[in-house]
């Protein structure tokens, strides 16, 4: 039975982590939510160099490891008179890296729906764009929900490189209740049950999001 | 209304249209037949710009089709298309397939094309469907759905891309059916398919293609009694003998 006195004793600390890893979760889940649907766009463009600079940007960042993606933030930035903190370096660090998967998600989306679709919407006379709003992005989005769901369950737990950074992060916050008071299993436990609570609601309304959107045709 | 001239269209190495030259007339309906892989869907592709062409002229309108300056979205409004496979939006109810275009790309309040697309529903037969998914629909009910998709948008030129090809044998007549009473009120069409009756009964003319070059064109009387060339008697017989 772990000792819920660890929990109980600390939980001013364990709670400021809890509130900075949420805090860095939704920043880096909207911010490569929208940077991941811009790098797809580029991918499928019709414009060479945008569509170059999409596979370059998917091909270099989701292919090294997550911290040493935060590395160049940390560590790099410096070299050219930029210092930032950890929690930033941690933040900016992980929307880069999980925005190379969200595009890769939304793209395999977007090319999943049949080019006749697209045919049919251009020969009645709709703009790209129109085809795009109307008839292809809303048939992706059902196909990207479970791979992007993935997506944000994992960044939500690779926020743990924070901790590495001395991003005042759960995991942060962990590593000292730990040293403080030895009792490092019972300690991470607790981590990890505040982790859950995080991503389990998070998986469930991907479910729930899933199937309301297939129930509409 | 739509004229071909000298068109040619390559995939890379593959000559797919040779020396096009077709002119077709308002009210006209055009049926074009031919051996599959002999480029006549690709011919009706060229007309809404769907497929580029590499030399030649197309005009449709007075359009010159291939003119990148050409306001092709608005070319597009005049032709209807009607697919092999319907391409219906499986993610919008009847209804809302058949007003999204006069909506979007027309500028059409929603109450008036709500009573376009129930006019057009009533007229392909299926008014009960409006609030139906594609998907609960059968085959031939999806490609009548379509046909008043295209419809909706008043088009001068309609376009059938092998409409009957991928229904069930039942379904067939139903669409035909539409195509028929289409053709009796005047519209211009160009219908790619395999159905040599309604090409024998509707059609004003047919267009004989084979390997890439229009071989002949007869009116249908001519062409299923004595083709002229001899690609087109035995492409008949293969298709009639049974």
């Amino acid at each position: 039975m772990p000792d819920i006195a660890i929990f109980t004793d600390n939980l001013e600390i364990y709670m400021k982590g809890f509130g900075n890893t949420v805090w860095a979760s939704v920043i880096a889940l909207l911010g490569s939510f929208a940077l991941g649907t811009i790098i797809a766009v580029f991918r499928i463009s019709s414009v060479k160099p945008l569509r170059w600079i999409g596979t370059a940007y998917v091909e270099f960042v989701r292919n090294i490891p997550l911290l040493l993606v935060v590395f160049v933030f940390y560590y790099g930035l410096p070299s050219v008179g930029v210092t930032l903190s950890g929690f930033i370096c941690g933040t900016v660090g992980l929307t880069v890296y999980t925005a190379s998967f969200v595009a890769e998600a939304i793209r395999a989306g977007i090319m999943s729906i049949p080019a006749g679709q697209t045919e049919a919407a251009r020969a009645s006379g709709l703009t790209y764009m129109q085809t795009m709003r109307h008839v292809v992005l809303p048939q992706a989005i059902k196909i990207v929900i479970p791979p992007l769901s993935n997506q944000f369950i994992n960044l939500v737990k690779n926020s743990s490189v924070l901790g590495v950074f001395a991003g005042f992060d759960l995991m942060y916050y962990g590593d000292q209740v730990a040293s403080k008071t030895y009792a490092t299993f019972d300690t991470y436990l607790f981590v990890a049950a505040l982790y859950l609570v995080l991503t389990i609601p998070l998986s469930l309304a991907a479910l729930q999001l899933e199937r309301r959107l297939a129930k509409n045709g | 209304m739509i004229e071909f001239r000298q068109v040619e269209k390559h995939y890379g190495d593959f000559h797919v249209l040779k020396g096009i030259d077709l002119s077709i007339a308002q009210g006209e309906v055009v049926v074009v037949v031919g051996p599959s892989g002999s480029g006549k869907s690709t011919l009706l592709r060229c007309i809404n710009r769907l497929e580029g062409i590499t030399s030649g002229t197309l005009t449709v309108n007075e359009v010159n089709v291939a003119d990148k300056k050409a306001d092709i979205n608005k070319l597009r409004r005049e032709i209807g298309m009607v697919f092999q496979h319907f391409n219906l939006y499986p993610h919008m109810k009847v209804v809302d397939n058949i007003t999204l275009a006069p909506m979007k790309s027309l500028g059409v309040p929603k109450p008036q094309a709500v009573e376009t697309a129930e006019m057009y529903l009533e007229k392909v037969g299926i008014s009960d469907k409006a609030s139906a998914f594609p998907s609960q629909l059968s085959g031939g009910q999806q490609q009548r759905v379509a046909i008043a998709r295209a419809l909706a948008m008043k088009p001068k030129i309609m376009l059938f891309d092998e409409p009957t090809s991928a229904l069930d044998p039942e379904m067939v007549g139903e669409v035909l059916d539409v195509m028929k009473t289409l053709a009796q009120e005047g519209m211009t069409m160009v219908v790619v398919t395999h159905e040599m009756g309604f090409a024998r009964e509707v059609a004003d003319r047919v267009v004989f293609m084979d390997k890439g070059q229009i071989v002949e064109i007869s009116p249908p009387e001519e062409f299923f009694e004595q083709p002229r060339e001899e690609r087109a008697r035995l492409f008949l017989n293969r298709v009639l003998r049974h």
